[in-house]
């Protein structure tokens, strides 16, 4: 099987373990994690530990900018 | 008069109405189907009862006393027979006949079950995903019971048959009429099996577990086995004894069913208990809309005609009533029934009159009725026809046509126009004199008024009779509608409205004539044209909307494009041309000349001249364009070209003023003006570079003819050569490949090979019938000019027209296309030459051959296709995607989020920057030295001040006479930098 998190394209998807970290971005955006952008569990690209509910922050490429951070909210 | 006081809507529920209630805001009981008696006067307690509203105006209503107009319509009711299902909730009904037991009326699930699902859905509805798809699964959970799960309820879960639209069946297991032959053919001994005996009724019975004679008796067709005893029969003799049967489920039995649901059941099908109840599905009581609802018109002959909905309404209660007749009378239950049908078929259409499997109610002429999901769906309906979307007063349409005198900030509206459309002028202590002008006027003569309001509300229609003396009236407090006059700002707009640039704000110009008149440089924007477009105009009826476009939807506020970044207004074709000629070459104008360059513009003097010939002064061109500029402008770039446009000081030293300096998507000279200077900066250049343009391009004449894109003889020998060559090149080929000599390409087959190699050779060949033609245009060619300049046209264009067409296609292959193995009967089959695959050799000028013009008109064809294909799906596209995002908006803390506040993007466009705000070009995503130099610039007054600022270099410390600037005898006198 291909690991698709290992291609170039894929971006570097990482959980947020600490509870606190992902209390410090809801806080910054002041939303509740349902407000969050989704992604599926069973996402090709979600490292092998994420589990439903937990909170992954995946930093990207950007045309715009060096670097886009973005959250999203692990969903059935 | 008084106003009713506005009031804010704080939230909208949806949800089922209580009969109670329908009562409750009821006017009246309706009873009567008569709605006018022979006086005309409205019955009472008919369906025009006049405590249902007031249509006529000078009546009074019955029930809030308001007139018509200020009173809204109350509602009535209907007390129905017998209950009726509404249509609009048969699927909701269906799925609560499936999931709920029919003698306790509770869920069939058990209470674990139902805490899942009603978890489900809480999880569903924070997720935003369809609650629809948990209540589904719920329901065919709950339908795969067979019996009531709960223990004390010994209740059998039945098939629910619906019948569109209102009907339902209970589908039943009963002993089947022909149970004593099944039996007694099923104890036969089987014919297949030759030792077999069949089944004694002994041995039946005592399998069975019944006496012998109770056998005997229902073998006999005497007695009719209890369930339990036709299960075990069934079993013993492995056969079916049942058959199906419907029960019809009468409108009342569903409601007694439903009313027997408990409230925390129907929490997990989805409906909340506080507001709703399901047995409110069934009607008992009818709401007869208001008659403000509903009016009925006066035709010419004095002869009312009803809406449609009160015809509905008629039918109703005539049906109820003969329905209650009946049933008092003690009719036989048939008909009863088929009364009710009747009243559900009359209720259904008055909900809905397009319901599939039921005949329209239909209108005495044959029309089907309009009812009242008719008034609300589609595209006329209440919701897109009525509310997205309405019809307005004050706005104008006609034709469009250029005038460069006018300011790209300007339109011209024709006088007619002006006259009709008004703007409000409230009188005031300051403009009581212009108002009464205006009113004298009267409403012909040009700056005048339609009709004066006075204080005491009474509108006054202005005329040529009353205008003198109305004018007289005028006083302060008054309101005069007055026609619009130049300056007034209006909104002005082409569809297909496609951006926001496509609806924007002029200042008027009245002028003479039909059309509407506007500047050339806003054709752009709005992907306008002079063959016959046509354009709206609106104008702004109050103080608020006339200073929020004057401010944000002006042209001018509009010059950069939010697409890219750079402006979309600017100049085209002609003035690109115009400022090409004047620049390219740098010609020498006299003074006369100059000026009457300039005259156009605001520029009345001339700079000094740049020399002297003949002993006349003399200026040049780029000295007359720089005029324009602001004199600190500094700026360096490719022109289209080719050269490198340099200004200084606003001077413009070198270089051609084309396209990538002053055109519009992207001209660098206007670019820059607007995001440096101001919008108000770049709106004056670009209206004085149209002017001056438009005067260069008529001092040196500007026309092109069919001679114009004619080459020497000799230089048609050459492209002839060019293109001969290419046919011995492709003759080679082609003998190479049936010698089966030619060598695929990677990943291709051999035919692909040869016809990628052909269409090379032919690509190759045009392109060198180009170039020869090319040398053969003088610098001076109008085309040339155009194309070089960027004004119109290409050097392919060019290309075509006096050297070859070149190949035509169709979905990017040679034309193989036709007839079998040729494209036309004039050729060989398998005939692999140019000629015979569409290669047009000739040029447009020296015209095409029968068989290259048919080759021409296919891939033509194609092209033609392809766009109308194409503005279609795009336009479909770009719809969809703008209804998908037209609710996100970036918020404060910039992030973009939808109307559930669920983030879309973490930071708009991932760097929080508006395009137009940006300055930016390919090298530099933004030209921050630029910017920091520009604001140091204007932050200080002296150099002293800025080196201060900026903190001055200090020398180096001196450490030895043998070290230090100018004195390091080992490197000799050069000054080195230390860092």
């Amino acid at each position: 099987m291909v690991d698709v998190s290992q291609h170039e394209l894929v971006p570097e998807h990482t959980v947020l373990d600490d509870p606190d970290r992902v209390d410090e971005v809801l806080a910054e955006y002041n939303v509740s994690k349902t407000n969050l952008p989704k992604i599926k569990s069973s996402d090709p690209a979600l490292p092998e530990d994420a589990e439903v509910g937990d909170v992954i922050e995946i930093v990207r490429d950007s045309r715009t900018t060096e670097q886009a951070t973005v959250y999203r909210l692990v969903v059935e | 008069m008084s106003m009713q006081t506005p009031k804010e809507i704080g939230g909208i529920q949806f949800g089922l109405m209580d009969p109670e209630t329908y009562r409750d805001m009821s006017a009246t009981k309706v009873i009567t189907a008569d709605t006018y008696d022979d006086d005309g006067y409205p019955i009472d307690m008919g369906l025009m009862d006049p405590r249902l509203g007031v249509i006529d105006p000078g009546l009074e209503c019955r029930t809030c006393g308001q007139h018509s107009g200020s009173c809204n319509g109350h509602f009535g009711h209907i007390e129905l027979a017998a209950p009726v299902i509404h249509v609009g909730f048969t699927k909701l009904i269906r799925r609560l006949l499936r999931s709920t037991c029919r003698e306790c009326g509770r869920l069939a699930l058990t209470e674990e079950e139902r805490d899942e699902y009603s978890e489900k859905l809480i999880r569903a509805e924070e997720l935003g995903n369809d609650p629809n798809d948990v209540l589904k699964s719920a329901v065919r959970q709950a339908r795969k019971q067979s019996y009531c799960p709960f223990p004390d309820c010994d209740g059998v879960m039945h098939d629910i048959k619906h019948e569109k639209p209102t009907t339902y069946y209970e589908v039943q297991d009963v002993l089947a009429g022909d149970y004593s032959e099944r039996i007694a053919e099923a104890m036969q001994p089987d014919p297949d099996d030759e030792d077999g005996e069949g089944t004694s009724p002994r041995d039946l019975a005592e399998a069975v577990g019944v006496e012998l004679e109770r056998i005997n008796d229902i073998m006999a067709g005497e007695f009719r086995p209890k369930s339990d005893t036709r299960k075990k029969l069934e079993k013993v003799l492995d056969v079916d004894l049942t058959e199906e049967d419907m029960n019809k489920l009468m409108p009342s039995d569903i409601r007694d069913w439903f009313e027997d649901i408990p409230d925390e059941d129907i929490e997990v099908l989805g409906i909340d208990p506080a507001r709703s109840r399901p047995e409110w599905m069934i009607l008992t009581v009818l709401p007869v809309p208001p008659v403000t609802a509903r009016p009925s018109i006066t035709l010419d002959n004095g002869q009312r005609s009803e809406d449609d909905l009160t015809h509905k309404l008629v039918d109703i209660i005539r049906i109820n009533q003969r329905f209650m007749e009946n049933r008092e009378a003690g009719a036989p239950q048939l008909i009863i029934e088929d009364l009710w049908e009747l009243l559900q078929y009359h209720v259904t259409t008055f909900v809905d009159n397009e319901i599939s499997g039921t005949p329209p109610a239909r209108h005495r002429s044959g029309r089907p009725l309009k009812t009242l999901s008719q008034r609300l769906k589609g595209k006329e309906g209440r919701f897109r026809g009525s509310l997205s979307g309405k019809r307005v007063n004050f706005s104008a349409r006609t034709v469009i046509s250029p005038d460069p005198t006018l300011s790209l900030n300007e339109v011209g509206v024709p006088d007619r126009v002006a006259k009709e459309m008004t703007q409000t002028l409230n009188v005031t202590e300051r403009n009581v004199d212009e108002a009464r002008q205006y009113v004298a006027n009267g409403p012909e003569g040009h700056p005048g008024a339609n009709y004066v309001r006075r204080p005491d509300g009474r509108r006054l229609k202005v005329t040529e009779k009353n205008c003198e003396e109305l004018a007289t009236k005028v006083e302060e407090g008054w309101e005069v509608n007055r026609h619009l006059v130049d300056g007034d700002i209006v909104i002005f707009n082409r569809q297909p409205s496609l951006h926001r640039m496509s609806i924007m704000a002029h200042e008027v110009v009245v002028m003479p004539y039909k059309t509407f008149r506007l500047n050339t440089t806003v054709c752009p924007p709005y992907n306008a044209d002079f063959d016959g477009d046509e354009m709206n105009m609106h104008a702004l009826q109050n103080e608020e909307a006339r200073a929020e476009a004057r401010v944000l939807m002006r042209v001018q506020e509009q010059i950069l494009s939010p697409r890219f970044g750079e402006n979309i207004i600017g100049a085209i074709q002609d003035h690109i041309s115009g400022t090409y000629l004047l620049t390219h070459d740098n010609p020498h104008f006299t003074e006369t000349q100059a000026l009457d360059l300039l005259r156009a513009t605001s520029v009345d003097e001339l700079p000094p001249a740049d020399g002297e010939e003949d002993g006349e002064p003399y200026w040049t061109g780029r000295t007359v364009f720089s005029e324009l500029l602001p004199d600190d402008l500094n700026l360096e770039f490719r022109s289209s070209a080719g050269d490198t446009v340099e200004i200084v000081d606003g001077q413009l030293v070198s270089g051609t003023i084309d396209e990538d300096a002053v055109g519009a998507f992207g001209g660098e000279i206007v670019d820059t003006l607007t995001k440096v200077y101001s919008e108000t900066r770049a709106r004056v250049f670009i209206n004085e570079v149209a002017a001056l343009a438009m005067r260069a391009i008529m001092h040196f004449g500007f026309s092109l003819g069919i001679d114009d894109e004619s080459i020497p003889p000799a230089a048609n020998e050459q492209v002839d050569d060019a293109i001969g060559n290419a046919y011995e090149r492709i003759d080679e080929l082609i003998e190479r490949y049936e010698a089966d000599e030619l060598e695929s390409l990677p990943g291709r087959t051999i035919d692909e090979t040869l016809e990628m190699k052909i269409m090379q050779t032919l690509g190759k060949a045009r392109d060198s019938a180009g170039e020869i033609a090319e040398e053969h245009f003088d610098e001076d060619n109008p085309a040339v000019i155009m194309a070089r300049s960027g004004a119109r046209g290409s050097m392919l264009n060019l290309t075509q027209m006096a050297g070859c067409v070149g190949q035509q296609a169709v979905r990017g292959e040679r034309i193989n296309r036709g007839y079998e193995d040729r494209t036309l009967s004039h050729y060989q089959p398998n005939d692999l030459s140019a000629e015979a695959h569409g290669f047009v050799e000739n040029s447009y000028r020296g015209g095409l051959t029968p068989r290259e013009f048919f080759f021409h008109a296919m891939g033509g064809r194609e092209g033609l296709v392809d766009t109308a294909v194409r503005t279609s799906k795009s336009g479909y596209l770009q719809r969809r995607l703008i209804n998908a995002l037209s609710e996100l908006e970036s918020q404060y803390d910039g992030t973009v989020r939808d109307t559930s506040d669920t983030i879309v993007q973490f930071e708009y466009g991932e760097d929080g920057t508006s395009p137009v705000k940006v300055s930016s070009n390919d090298d530099n995503p933004i030209d921050v030295e630029g910017i920091a130099d520009r604001v140091i610039e204007a932050e200080f007054d002296s150099d002293v001040e800025k080196e201060r600022f900026l903190g001055g270099r200090e020398p180096p410390t001196n450490l030895s006479e043998y070290a230090g600037p100018g004195l390091n005898k080992a490197q000799g006198m050069e000054v080195e930098s230390d860092d």
